[in-house]
């Protein structure tokens, strides 16, 4: 030992080498790392772009004094009512109604007592008079000491008391009358009646007011709900724009904002005269609008100088009702007060409300909305002119305030899983990848075990490469995601929602779960692989044994012929691998379901919707008579009367509105065979279908504004999509909402109805309006959709790559073994290639079912918080479009590994086992 | 040479089967030996007469059914598999037929594997120098012969100077020259670093540059012998 030196450790040799393995294979990790970077990137996008949007969001709150609420009055109210109704307090609707009606009484209650105390004075005076005239009479007579008789004596007597009482009858009347008003005979009687009329007018008044707190739930106690009260007008028009003459739209224009309910001027200024107009931003994009042009609100022509967004109308949504926002053909603007008057059409009171004490949170918030609501029901009920609440929409309840950032917010998870289900399909891939690597490094991990590394060193090793590549592509994905996808995610948003501007926001959840989340999803799932294969003993390591369960005998195949012999074994050979492609591809088909099952179900409904609305036209009537009262009536042909009201059903998350239609009896237009029980109803299918209601089921509905609920039955289930319905005989109707027996609501025709005035129409349902949702889902969706629908193509390519390539890996020394002996490459290409593109299709026609049902569960979920239905369609051309798009991936993929084949070099099956 | 050198490695009562039942194959059936420190012994016999069974139980990478082995006084039955590894890490180096070298490591990178595994390992450059591939020391295995990748996987066994150098069929895969080469650096090494060598050979001929050969035939030793008159690797013939 004397000639020994000894020199330093080195450092682990094969930290060097985990730079070269990814030289080596660098096709391999590009695509892993590519995939991670744009998975990583647009989840990072969308978390930034969701945060710095609903950050901002909630800023302009406060920035742009949003509105806590808004009620609409019939009228516009005085100044007192507004000065009621700030207070907040409820009114005492009992005592000022009796106030009233016992100061309206009060005339006439004198007015009787006087007139009959008048009366009984004349009688009196009249007898006093005509009892002193004969007295006189008599006494005269008696004193001429003669007999006359009786007719001159009578004649006598009423000459004299003609006389005296033109002479002294009014006179005695007006002094025995002053006397009998200072009487307390007077004074009792008046006291008598009056007490009489009060009870009178006490009970009326309670029974009135009992019905109406019943409904209102008045009866609550609770403390004043003050709030600021400003006026927020508007008016509604159809909206012309210059140079497109076929764009028919309508447009909500307010007066001037000052005060609440700001926006943001996202370009242009603010209008000064009143020929000037801004409109929203996002449907001026949508309608092409730019600042200069002329917009006409119902002929007052007006020049856009501003666009914006509206803090009331992030999304726009004409009605709070409507089952979908509509940015295409409605518009919200605002102009000056002078350019307020130029507009003709009626001037809605609507008026906005803050909280003077701002509630803590959405519970406090709803309790003061309540309170508050049921306040301006008193006030309202007290005003002494009629006045009615037309609608009142906490903002908390409002979807044009709400909705954006409740999607905001369900993207958000939406994207989340993506990410994880995506990092666990790629951390499985790089797993089955390194437990390949293992196989192959069999011998050397054998030698150097044997040497002496340990397990952890070598576990250490064979994991640098996934978390290198997972953690190099979250640094270079969080860039992206700032950068290029936070503007693709924002864009996206832009393309649906009025949203304003916004800040770029750090987020750390974003960089958490794109980067500490995929990072330990990576390290768990390639730990638990590698560790598996690396607790075999080194000498299994040395002799290529890897595996746990070693089977004794093959597996016995039928008489087939070789070839089919030889794919089947490659398929047992790789079932591990395969079940990973089964993975990839269901989870690919998934996304794929989406992508063109959407697209699909839209166009779908605009195809099929007119032919699902039972009539061409629903005319809706402000009233079945008109102002003479004479029903209204049409000529036109085929033209029924129905009747419609809407309802609410109820479920822990959401109320949803469904129509209730009241049907002619053997109607053409819905013919329902007749109903046993008043309370069996017929429901539509989309009713049926979203809430899994069937023939026998009950279900009850609810009155929106009153304490009123419906429990009915199903009678059966109604063919008809286009929305949730409620069907009755129109006698039902009536009986069931109390109108007069011959009401109805409007008239359902195929036929325009043309012989209707139209101030006497409210409003002329199409299928247009049905429309509306699918038109706006494929104008927010359509141009991404084609996009995502190639992001899928790639990752099914991607996939494919991957798991092919470790299957002809595997391969290589029997292929190139079987080259030796003389097969063509085409022969081993249908040895090798033909399992896997078998494998693929099966794969690919199961995962296309099961990414089929896993979607509709999905978009039932989502429509259970979304007003309205329609079944999730996939068209027969959509899964063979799915299936073409993944086929085309692995036909791409193929030509690769044909070639990854034909490239094996035969020398590779006689060369050591290195 | 005090006892304990003489004593250096000691096998008692040695057994091994694979298989059980009817298929139950005994491939060693008792052995005793002992081999002394810094000996150069070599197992020999006929393929499957259980000497690379030995030599990897001997290794600590397969374990005995019976019997017990002590390593400078170390009982190996009693080693968990931590120590195990251990032990290995500490005392032994290997070298297969095979030369099992990692592909994308070039010839330094290679011996470096084993230099990591010791706190003082030789130098690697005179190690080099010694096996003859200083020059070659940036090629990559596949750039390289048999002989010089076997010299390879030698130079990262013996790097990290271990007590016992553990050789299975070393010249197996090689031609006549160059296995002669390998037999003397072997010896070389041997001579040099005094490490003691076990190697597994059923070629009879390397017995003579031994100074202990075991015969093993059907897993019992037939012959355990002292060569006194032992010759130089260079001088082997066969």
């Amino acid at each position: 030992m004397e000639n020994i030196q000894f020199g330093k450790r080195p450092k682990n040799p094969l930290r060097k080498r985990v730079r070269r393995d990814l030289l080596r294979d660098w096709k391999r990790y590009l695509m892993i790392f590519a995939m991670l970077v744009v998975i990583i990137g647009f989840v990072s996008g969308m978390y930034v772009a969701n945060n710095s949007m609903m950050t901002s969001l909630d800023g302009n709150a406060a920035k742009f004094r949003r509105e806590d609420g808004h009620f609409e009055l019939s009228r516009i109210a005085e100044p007192e009512m507004i000065e009621a109704n700030a207070s907040g307090k409820k009114a005492d609707m009992v005592k000022i109604f009796r106030a009233r009606a016992y100061t309206e009484a009060e005339p006439e209650i004198q007015q009787a007592v006087q007139e009959a105390v008048e009366e009984q004075v004349r009688e009196q005076v009249r007898a006093a008079i005509t009892e002193q005239v004969t007295a006189a009479v008599d006494a005269q007579i008696e004193a001429a000491g003669q007999k006359m008789p009786e007719e001159m004596r009578q004649e006598m007597l009423d000459t004299s008391l003609q006389t005296a009482m033109d002479e002294n009858y009014e006179k005695a009347v007006k002094d025995a009358l002053k006397e009998a008003w200072d009487s307390a005979e007077y004074k009792d009687a008046l006291a008598e009646a009056t007490d009489k009329a009060h009870a009178e007018i006490d009970k009326e008044i309670d029974k009135e007011y009992t019905k109406l707190a019943e409904r209102f739930e008045l009866d609550q106690t609770f403390d004043a709900v003050p709030v600021n009260v400003y006026e927020l007008f508007y008016k509604n028009a159809d909206e012309h724009i210059s140079g497109d003459a076929e764009f028919a739209g309508s447009i909500r224009v307010y007066n001037q904002r000052n005060e609440i309910n700001l926006y943001d001027l996202l370009s242009g200024r603010a209008p000064e005269n009143d020929r000037e107009i801004i409109i929203d931003r996002m449907h001026a994009d949508n309608a092409g609008v730019r600042i200069g042009d002329t917009v006409r609100a119902d002929g007052a022509e007006f020049e856009v100088v501003g666009l914006a967004s509206f803090t009331d109308y992030i999304t726009l949504f004409e009605s709070n009702t409507d089952t979908m926002f509509d940015a295409l053909t409605f518009d919200v603007g605002m102009v000056t007060e002078e350019g307020f008057e130029r507009i003709s059409t009626s001037v809605h009171a609507n008026y906005a409300f803050s909280y003077v004490h701002p509630p803590a949170d959405l519970y406090e918030e709803k309790t003061s909305s309540d309170h508050f609501l049921k306040a301006l029901i008193t006030q309202t009920a007290v005003s002494e002119k009629e006045m009615e609440i037309k609608d009142y929409v906490p903002a908390y309840a409002n979807h044009a305030i709400t909705f954006a950032e409740e999607d905001l917010g369900s993207d958000l998870a939406m994207s989340g899983v993506i990410l994880y289900v995506m990092i666990a399909v790629l951390a499985f891939i790089f797993a089955v990848n390194i437990s390949s690597t293992l196989e192959k490094e069999a011998s050397f991990i054998g030698t150097l075990r044997a040497s002496g590394f340990t397990k952890g060193e070598l576990l250490r090793y064979y994991m640098s490469a996934p978390l290198l590549i997972v953690t190099i592509a979250s640094i270079v994905g969080n860039v992206l995601g700032y950068t290029v996808f936070k503007n693709i995610a924002v864009g996206m948003y832009y393309q649906s929602y009025s949203l304003p501007t916004y800040e770029t926001l750090w987020t750390p959840e974003a960089f958490l779960r794109t980067t500490i989340v995929p990072f330990l999803l990576m390290l768990l799932i390639n730990f638990v692989v590698i560790l598996r294969m690396l607790r075999l003993s080194p000498l299994k390591f040395l002799r290529h044994d890897l595996k746990k369960t070693r089977r004794k005998k093959a597996v016995r195949l039928p008489r087939w012929s070789f070839f089919r012999r030889f794919r089947l074994r490659v398929f047992l050979q790789n079932i591990p691998n395969y079940l990973m492609l089964f993975v990839g591809i269901s989870f690919v088909m998934l996304l794929l379901s989406l992508v063109v099952g959407l697209p699909s179900t839209l166009s779908y409904y605009q195809e099929t919707m007119p032919g699902m609305m039972f009539a061409k036209e629903q005319v809706i009537l402000t009233d079945y008579k008109d102002a003479d009262d004479a029903v209204i009536r049409t000529e036109t042909d085929g033209a029924e009367p129905f009747s419609m009201g809407a309802l609410e059903y109820r479920t822990e998350k959401f109320s949803e509105e469904i129509s209730v239609y009241g049907v002619a009896e053997n109607s053409r237009y819905i013919s329902l065979s007749p109903q046993n029980q008043p309370d069996d109803m017929w429901i539509s299918t989309a009713f049926s279908n979203k809430y899994h209601l069937h023939t026998g089921d009950s279900f009850v509905l609810h009155e929106k504004y009153e304490n009123k609920q419906y429990t009915w039955n199903v009678a059966g289930v109604y063919d008809y999509d286009a929305a949730l319905s409620v069907f009755m005989s129109n006698e039902r109707f009536n009986a069931v909402f109390e109108r007069d027996a011959d009401a109805f609501s409007g008239y359902l025709s195929d036929e325009t109805i043309t012989d209707i005035p139209e101030k006497q129409i409210v409003k002329r349902i199409t299928s247009d309006d049905m429309m509306k949702i699918a038109k706006q889902l494929d104008h927010s969706f359509g141009s991404y959709i084609v996009y995502f629908q190639y992001v899928c193509v790639i990752i099914a390519a991607i996939i494919l790559y991957l798991l092919t390539k470790i299957i002809i890996e595997k391969n290589e020394r029997p292929i190139s073994m079987i080259k030796i002996l003389g097969y063509e490459d085409g022969e081993i290409a249908r040895l090798y290639l033909l399992t896997t593109a078998v494998v693929v299709i099966v794969t690919e026609l199961i995962a296309m079912a099961l990414g089929f049902y896993a979607m509709k569960l999905m978009w039932e979920i989502m429509l259970q918080t979304l007003g309205g239905y329609f079944a999730f369609i996939m068209k027969p051309d959509g899964f063979v479009k799915e299936f073409a798009l993944v086929t085309a991936a692995y036909l791409v993929i193929t030509v690769f590994d044909f070639i990854r084949i034909r490239r094996i070099p035969k020398v590779l099956a006689l060369k050591n086992t290195e | 040479m005090s006892e304990a050198e003489r004593k250096f490695l000691e096998v008692h009562g040695l057994k091994k089967s694979f298989g059980s039942g009817d298929t139950k194959q005994d491939v060693l059936k008792g052995l005793d030996f002992t081999v002394s420190k810094g000996e150069f012994c070599v197992l020999l016999g006929p393929s499957g007469s259980g000497k690379s069974t030995l030599l990897n139980i001997l290794g600590g990478i397969d374990s005995a059914d019976e019997g017990e082995i002590l390593i400078n006084g170390d009982k190996l039955e009693d080693m968990n598999e931590k120590s195990l590894t251990r032990y290995r890490r500490k005392h032994l180096g290997y070298v297969f037929q095979s030369y099992n070298l990692i592909p994308n490591l070039n010839v330094k990178e290679n011996i470096e594997t084993g230099a990591y595994l010791s706190d003082q390992p030789l130098d690697i450059d005179e190690l080099l120098k010694i096996l003859g591939l200083f020059e070659h020391r940036y090629k990559l295995p596949n750039q390289l012969s048999g002989g010089q990748q076997q010299r390879v996987s030698i130079g990262r066994a013996i790097v990290k100077n271990p007590d016992i150098l553990l050789c299975d069929e070393p010249t197996g895969a090689l031609d006549y020259t160059t296995s002669k080469e390998i037999l003397q650096l072997i010896e070389e090494v041997n001579q040099k670093y005094g490490n003691t060598v076990i190697m597994v050979t059923h070629n009879e001929a390397i017995k003579r540059m031994a100074d202990h050969v075991i015969k093993l035939r059907d897993g019992k030793i037939r012959h355990d012998d002292r060569i006194t008159d032992k010759i130089t690797a260079a001088e082997l013939e066969w």
